[in-house]
Order: structure tokens, then C-alpha cells, then sequence
């Protein structure tokens, strides 16, 4: 049984902490939140207990073997070293760290303190992602010349609006299209050069829109977009081979709707899409994780990559504020 | 109103000529094209009569000329055209230089002939109504545009670069930054351009993703691969996402289409929306009428050229070029 302790109980502590208590190897034994009525509703949800803060937890937990940090990306790398300080194995979300060098030391830091360290790149394990990957890998659309991504939606709104401060998250480029450089560099291998345009610093609150260029050093032309600035989600992908294509549109792949019929004239009904599967990416993730910390395996995603995915996303900032290409080495 | 036709290396010579067969007052007189064989097929499916040599034809009794010829040639045929006194309706790219494209424009005007530009994108009327709401302030200013215009290798001299002036780039950025123009009323400021030869035996440019800069700030891309591979349910495709302060317009102007799934083709997208050539070439025919300025001039397919070409430059250097 692998204890888990799950720090944070916003959007993305709500989904581990969900995936966690469906798990049968693994006990949540507890979820920690500054804010007393949120983290008391998760862990009713999840039957655990919530605690005010880290250390409280630690010090009333008679057993945790896992600690994973759900905290916006700011405070990854304290929670993250208070972990290793505790000798736990940490899995923390997405991106690790707001800079390559902060990215770096955490990943030294855990290496020092013998733990291990996982990080939520979550798109390698979206079956509709994993199996355009592996079409690529079987040869079915030849070698990729062009690919182009899409991941979007409104601006998103969370604890103390941290998303807003880009010095902390990052914004849309570090924070969510992150997910794609990090896709693209699984399927495609290292970059070598970006370039980007995005709102960032075109004094536009609260809206944000991101078109980067990347060059992989295969040659490949990656098309990545970004956007705070559309109404719902969706993310989209293409990648076109000298062979074939492979197109996904979450938008337009829709296995179930629910829809209500309006109660009042001129009202619209509200229609809830799903795509349901067995067993939902951030699960597969998870339990890919306990996985590699029961079994000692090598994770799909690995530190280095964490590390490299935030080193795209930084240089794509930089090429955003110079407005030159940035060569990665 | 006499019209002829220099050229049908380009396939559009067969849309306009279709075009001109529509509209009343208006006869198509004669087809010139050095390759013999080819103008002559044309010629005879038309039923009109067929030159060799594009002079003789200019020395009929001819009012315009629609000029399908390979890029490289627009050049000479727009300067032999213009001086013959004849209006010109020219295929994009305009030229494959900026000096041609220049000259081409003040000969026209110094003859006082109109000269315009095949952009018959601009005459689609998801295009015009997309225009339209942007000028309504739908989406508030705009601030982000983001622009494809793909499509297959259509092969033969467009990957001969001696004819074509470039492969996709030259081919595929030109409609697209025209609309971007004609919506925002502003010139490309700057260019960056990634480009490369991925999908063809031939070695031309058949990818890249530009990256521009206008004039007002707006920054906005445009893939102009010809990544479109045979299966691909159409040729190619005409979108635009436009990101404004109030909100976003998602343009994809081929959208107007049937899936047809047949056993020999597989599927296949059949397109019911209007015909945007016969559109082009009828509104080309009312400015020669009433003797108008042009609604897509000369400066406007050699601004779009110039973008091509600075993406070119930018690829070269690894660097963003400043236009302007
Ligand atoms: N993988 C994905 O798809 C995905 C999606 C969204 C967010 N994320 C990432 O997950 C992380 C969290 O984002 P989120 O959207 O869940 O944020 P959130 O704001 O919804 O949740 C953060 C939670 O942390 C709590 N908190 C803040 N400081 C604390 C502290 N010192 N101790 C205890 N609790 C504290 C807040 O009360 C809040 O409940 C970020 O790094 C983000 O980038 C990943």
C-alpha cells in the first residue's frame, strides 16, 4: 500500500486526489490546503482528512510514502525540497519550475536526497496523444514535415488569481502550452531553435494568445498556439507526414452529449459533452507513477524532460519579449 | 467586351475561362500559349481560335487579357499587354521579383490600362462576411491572427523555380496575407519564416510557417505548406482565426462541403459554396466596364509578393527581416 499525501485541493489536487482514493494500492491518507473549506469538502469527497498546512500533516501522518504536490507552480520547489527533506517520492504537476535553472535544482535536489521525482506531463497519456505517437513511430504517415497544435480556452481562474501574476505561472506559454512542447518533444526529440509572438506585454489584461514556431533539430516545423483568449476548451493536432496525416480535434470528437432541453422560452439548453474512458488520462498517469515507484522503472516521463519542456517554454518567452529566434543548445 | 487568354499553364485559366462563358456581353476570343499542344486543347474545348505567339493576340480585337502563364512570365506578358493598350487581369503570385512586380505597375498605369490582381479569395463570401463583422467590431480590435493556406504539390514548372519564382512559399502566402491587409488596412511590418522541402521528390520550398508583424501590432502566422497529402479529402484549405478584444472569428472557407465517401476515392470533401473565380473575373469585367480602379490592384498582389519573398530572406538568415 503506497501512502499518498496530496498537497493542494485546487483543480489539479481535486483530479489526483479523485484518481488516488479509486486507486487499490494506494492509500490517501490526506490532502492539505491553506483554505480550510475547500480541502474539507475534497476530503469528505475522497474519504480522508484534510490539513491546514504541510507540516501539519507530516507531523500527525503516521505514514506517507508519496507526496504530490498540486500547488501553483511557484511553490513547487519549496514543497517539492520539503519532500526530498523527508526522504518521500514526490510526483508534482506541471510545469516544474518557472525557469531551466529552478527546474535544474530541484531535479538535483531530489537526485541528492536519493528520492525519486515525477512530473504531470499529462498529454503522454491521452490515449488519442499516445497513439498518434505511435502511428508516427510505425511509419504510417511517413516522416512528419509539419505539425501543428492547438490548446485553449479561457483565462483561467484559480486561488488568489495566480495564473494572472505571469512572474509565478508563467502564463499561457509556460503554463499550458507546455503540455505540446513537451508532446512534440517525445514524439520528435530535442528543438533546436523558437520563435514566438504572444500579448505578453502588449498591455491586454486577462486575455492571452501565443503562436510558436519551433525547429526540431530532425528538421521538423512545429506549429504551436496557445490561447486564454477563446470561449471553452479544446485542443487540436495535425501532424502531416510525406506519407499521410493524422488530425485530432477534441472539439469535434464528441462520443456523448447530454443535452438539457431549455425550461424558458429564449433560453438555450446546456450541453455537456464527454468522452469517457475507462480509465481517465490523469489516472493512467498516476498510476504509471506508483507504477515506476513500486517496480523502480524508468517513467515515460522523466526528470530531464521536465527540465527540457521548461526550457522551450523559456526560450519561446525570451524569443516573445526580443523578438528574435532563440537557439537552444 | 473581348477577353483573352495568355497562358493556361496556370489551372485557373480554365476556371476563368469557364467564368467568362457565364457572363452576358462578355466573349472569350482567343487562347495564346508557346506550348502548342496543351493551348490548342484548350483552345478547341473553348472553341476559339488559339496563337502561338501571345502578340498576335494582343494585335486582335481584344479589350483585356486574363494572364495564366507560369510566375515568371507575368512579367513580360503584363508589360507586352499593357503597352498593347489591353487591361489585365494577372495571376498571383504577381511577379516573382519586386522590380518586375513594380514595373509591371507603372507600365499599367502609364497606359493607363487597369491591372488587377487574381486574389478571387477575397471574393468568397464567408471571406467578404468575415470582413465584414471585423469591420462591424464584432471582435473588438483585432490583435492576433492566425492564418493557413495549404495544399498539395500541384508539381510541373511550380516546382521549377526558374518558372515559379519558389515552391510553396511564393505559391501560399500571398492569399492569405492579402487578406490580412485588405481586413486590417495596414502593411507587414516583419517577417520570420521557418521553411523546408518535406514532402516532395523535388528540391523546392514545400513547407514553412511564417511569422508576421504588421504596421498596427497585430502579430499573426500563416502556414503555406504544400502538406496536403493524396488521400486528403480536398486539395487545400483557406482559414484564418482571428483574435480580437471582444472575441474570435474562426474563418475556414472551404468548409461549405459534402463528406462523399466512394469505393474508388475514398472520402472526398465535394464543395457546394459559391464559385469564387467566376466572382473575380466578373468583378474584373465591371471595373474594365466602367473603366474603375481595380477592387484588388497591383499594389496589392506586389505587397503580398514581398512578404513571400522577405519569408525567403528570413529563412536564409535564420532572422527576422524588417520590411518596413
Ligand atoms: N496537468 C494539467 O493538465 C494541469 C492543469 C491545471 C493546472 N496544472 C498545474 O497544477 C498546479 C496547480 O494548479 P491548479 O490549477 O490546481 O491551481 P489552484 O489554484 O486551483 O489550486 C492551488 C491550491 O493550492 C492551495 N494552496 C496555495 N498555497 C498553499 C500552501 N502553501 N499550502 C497548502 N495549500 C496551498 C490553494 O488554496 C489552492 O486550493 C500548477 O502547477 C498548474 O500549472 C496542471
Amino acid at each position: 500500500m503506497h501512502h499518498v499525501l496530496v498537497i493542494g485541493a485546487g483543480t489539479m489536487g481535486t483530479v489526483h486526489a479523485k484518481s488516488y482514493a479509486a486507486m487499490k494500492n494506494v492509500e490517501l491518507v490526506g490532502i492539505v490546503d491553506l483554505r480550510g473549506e475547500r480541502g474539507r469538502e475534497l476530503a469528505a469527497e475522497t474519504n480522508t482528512q484534510w490539513f491546514a498546512s504541510y507540516d501539519e500533516a507530516m507531523e500527525k501522518l503516521e505514514r506517507v510514502d508519496i507526496i504530490d504536490v498540486c500547488l501553483p507552480t511557484y511553490l513547487h520547489k519549496t514543497y517539492v525540497q520539503k519532500a526530498a527533506d523527508a526522504g518521500k517520492h514526490v510526483i508534482c504537476e506541471k510545469p516544474l519550475a518557472r525557469s531551466k535553472e529552478e527546474a535544474q535544482s530541484i531535479v538535483d535536489y531530489c537526485h541528492e536526497k536519493n528520492v525519486k521525482l515525477f512530473v504531470g506531463h499529462v498529454l503522454r497519456f491521452f490515449p488519442e496523444y499516445e497513439k498518434s505517437r505511435q502511428l508516427v513511430n510505425d511509419g504510417t504517415i511517413g516522416n512528419v514535415g509539419v505539425a501543428r497544435t492547438f490548446r485553449g480556452g479561457i483565462f483561467p481562474t484559480a486561488w488568489n488569481d495566480w495564473y494572472a501574476d505571469y512572474k509565478n505561472s508563467g502564463g499561457l506559454v509556460l503554463d499550458m502550452i507546455i503540455h505540446d512542447f513537451d508532446f512534440l518533444r517525445w514524439c520528435f526529440g530535442d528543438v533546436e531553435r523558437v520563435y514566438a509572438k504572444s500579448l505578453l506585454g502588449r498591455g491586454f489584461a486577462r486575455i492571452d494568445y501565443a503562436l510558436v514556431t519551433l525547429r526540431f533539430k530532425s528538421g521538423m516545423i512545429a506549429h504551436v498556439e496557445g490561447s486564454w483568449a477563446h470561449e471553452g476548451f479544446s485542443m487540436k493536432m495535425e501532424l502531416a507526414g510525406s506519407e499521410g496525416i493524422i488530425q485530432y480535434d477534441s472539439a469535434k470528437e464528441k462520443p456523448l452529449i447530454a443535452v438539457n432541453r431549455a425550461k424558458q422560452a429564449g433560453m438555450g439548453g446546456v450541453a455537456v459533452p464527454e468522452s469517457p474512458l475507462r480509465e481517465n488520462p490523469y489516472f493512467r498517469e498516476l498510476k504509471h507513477f506508483i507504477d515506476c515507484i513500486e517496480n523502480d522503472l524508468q517513467p515515460r516521463v522523466t526528470v530531464e524532460d521536465a527540465v527540457k519542456a521548461v526550457e522551450i517554454a523559456r526560450a519561446a518567452l525570451e524569443s516573445i519579449e526580443t523578438g528574435k529566434p532563440v537557439t537552444l543548445v | 467586351m473581348k477577353l483573352g487568354i495568355i497562358s493556361v499553364a496556370h489551372m485557373h485559366a480554365y476556371s476563368y475561362a469557364n467564368a467568362i462563358g457565364k457572363l452576358a456581353g462578355v466573349q472569350l476570343v482567343g487562347v495564346a500559349d508557346e506550348d502548342e499542344a496543351r493551348g490548342k486543347e484548350a483552345a478547341e474545348k473553348w472553341g476559339v481560335p488559339f496563337y502561338h505567339d501571345y502578340r498576335e493576340l494582343l494585335a486582335a480585337d481584344v479589350d483585356a487579357v486574363i494572364i495564366t502563364s507560369e510566375n515568371a512570365k507575368h512579367h513580360e506578358h503584363t508589360v507586352a499587354a499593357a503597352k498593347a493598350g489591353k487591361h489585365i487581369l494577372c495571376e498571383k503570385p504577381l511577379a516573382t521579383t519586386l522590380a518586375a512586380a513594380q514595373e509591371m505597375i507603372e507600365i499599367c498605369r502609364e497606359q493607363g490600362v487597369i491591372l488587377q490582381t487574381a486574389f478571387p479569395v477575397r471574393f468568397h463570401p464567408a471571406v467578404v462576411r468575415a470582413k465584414q463583422l471585423v469591420e462591424q467590431g464584432k471582435v473588438g480590435r483585432i490583435m492576433a491572427i492566425r492564418g493557413t493556406n495549404r495544399g498539395q504539390n500541384p508539381g510541373g514548372w511550380f516546382v521549377d523555380p526558374a518558372k515559379s519564382g519558389g515552391g510553396a512559399v511564393i505559391d501560399h502566402t500571398v492569399h492569405v496575407v492579402d487578406l490580412m491587409r485588405w481586413f486590417m488596412g495596414v502593411e507587414v511590418r516583419e517577417v520570420y519564416a521557418e521553411v523546408d522541402s518535406k514532402f516532395s521528390p523535388t528540391p523546392i520550398d514545400d513547407c514553412g510557417i511564417l511569422t508576421m508583424e504588421f504596421e498596427n501590432g497585430v502579430f499573426a502566422t500563416l502556414d503555406c505548406s504544400w502538406s496536403r497529402n493524396k488521400t486528403f479529402p480536398v486539395w487545400g484549405d483557406v482559414t484564418m482565426e482571428i483574435i480580437g478584444t471582444e472575441g474570435t472569428i474562426s474563418l475556414d472557407a472551404f468548409s461549405q462541403k459534402l463528406d462523399v465517401y466512394s469505393n474508388d476515392k475514398g472520402l472526398k470533401w465535394v464543395n457546394w459554396g459559391d464559385d469564387m473565380d467566376s466572382q473575380l473575373v466578373s468583378d474584373f469585367v465591371a471595373s474594365v466596364r466602367e473603366k474603375k480602379a481595380p477592387s484588388v490592384t497591383g499594389e496589392d498582389g506586389m505587397r503580398a509578393v514581398e512578404v513571400a519573398l522577405a519569408a525567403y530572406q528570413s529563412a536564409e538568415s535564420k532572422q527576422p527581416v524588417v520590411i518596413r
